[in-house]
């Protein structure tokens, strides 16, 4: 069991690839750090999977896996999982978030319109002058 | 009666054709009160209609349900001193010629929240099996655990004390403020009472209740009622 089976190689050389993607994407400012972290994770222990047949040989054994490949996929499926569950999670916050802001742009919108309207009777729309906006 | 400032709370969301009726009745049924419309992100005339009438209103750029207008109704009459806020749809369901009664058990001192509700007395409403079951489901379980009959948790005909509102502006149900946040609020102490209303047909636009939410109503009310149970009542 010392040489790589074709699946191992595989998905050792997909994982790297993601990798690398991410932290392409990290580069170039789509993806941020933060979000970064957990798709890292995940490629690097795969890949590590592959890359590693007595380690994963052990894993096997240890977890009581039927084949290798099925704790490879395992672990993938708990990172997906993981993944899913934390934007689950950040999007709920989101929503929370635009939810107040919402909410205090109706107010401030009414109490801007309040203020021009105080503002117009005096000189009327001209008398905004054009120091304020630079 | 004593002078407590009333602000009746309007969320709308395209509500163009039955909002001059409903602001005419409230004129009539109480002069004396503020009146304001949240337009919860309409894509009709709603917000000018209602300028037209003459009351003040604010605008959503974005539908945020029931909920998200409410709690910015009750930021605004907390910011200009009202001392009771009132919940009442804009479809014309609720007879605004009901806001005394509904107002009475707060102006006593005798709870902090009053709802409008149709099952005290028979107003003549028959509603689908479904939601019957539903409803004394969701009754049942906000009366055992305020132990204080509540026979319709759905009632968008509310009256709230200042202090209710100073917590529910930051802490509210998002799309339906039913029978979860009437749980929370009794167990943060809030006394609940309810007070027979007349509801009468809706005359134009859209429930909040028909969305296709069938199905998500019951898990997310059931789901948040079992939360605002194991929540700590919270410290203000």
């Amino acid at each position: 069991m010392a040489f790589l089976s074709r699946t191992q190689v595989i998905t050792a050389v997909g994982a790297v690839l993601l990798v690398l993607y991410v932290l392409d994407l990290v580069r170039r400012r789509k993806l941020s750090e933060e979000y970064s972290l957990l798709w890292v994770m995940c490629t690097v222990v795969v890949a590590a999977l592959g890359f590693s047949t007595p380690l994963l040989t052990w894993l096997t054994r240890t977890l009581g896996m039927m084949g290798a490949s099925s704790t490879v996929f395992a672990f993938g499926l708990a990172f997906t999982m993981a993944m899913l569950l934390h934007l689950s999670v950040k999007l709920s916050r989101l929503g929370q978030e635009n939810h107040a802001l919402t909410r205090e742009l109706a107010l401030m919108r009414h109490e801007l319109e309040g203020l021009r309207e105080d503002r117009e009777p005096v000189g009327g729309p001209a008398d905004t002058g054009p120091a304020e906006r630079g | 009666m004593s002078g407590l400032r009333v602000l009746v709370i309007i969320p709308a969301h395209n509500e163009q054709e039955s909002l001059p009726r409903t602001l005419g009745e409230v004129r009539a049924a109480a002069p004396e009160a503020g009146v304001l419309v949240v337009d919860d992100g309409s894509r009709d005339a709603t917000a000018s209609v209602a300028r037209r009438h003459g009351v003040s209103v604010l605008r959503h750029p974005v539908n945020l349900g029931v909920g998200g207008a409410l709690q910015t109704g009750f930021r605004w009459a907390l910011e200009h001193g009202y001392d009771v806020g009132v919940q009442l749809d804009a479809d014309g369901q609720h007879d605004p010629a009901d806001l005394a009664a509904l107002l009475e058990p707060i102006r006593a001192g005798r709870c902090d929240v009053s709802i409008g509700s149709r099952y005290v007395r028979r107003s003549g409403y028959r509603a689908p099996v479904a939601r019957r079951l539903g409803m004394v489901l969701f009754s049942g379980l906000v009366s055992a655990v305020l132990h204080e009959r509540i026979t319709d948790t759905t009632s968008g005909f509310r009256a709230y004390a200042r202090p209710v509102m100073e917590v529910c502006q930051h802490d509210f149900p998002k799309d339906f403020p039913d029978a979860p946040l009437l749980i929370a609020l009794g167990r943060r102490g809030f006394r609940l009472k309810e007070v027979p209303v007349e509801m009468r047909e809706r005359r134009a636009g859209r429930s909040f209740y028909t969305l296709g939410k069938s199905l998500y109503y019951p898990y997310k009310n059931l789901l948040a009622s079992l939360m605002a149970l194991l929540q700590r009542p919270a410290q203000l």
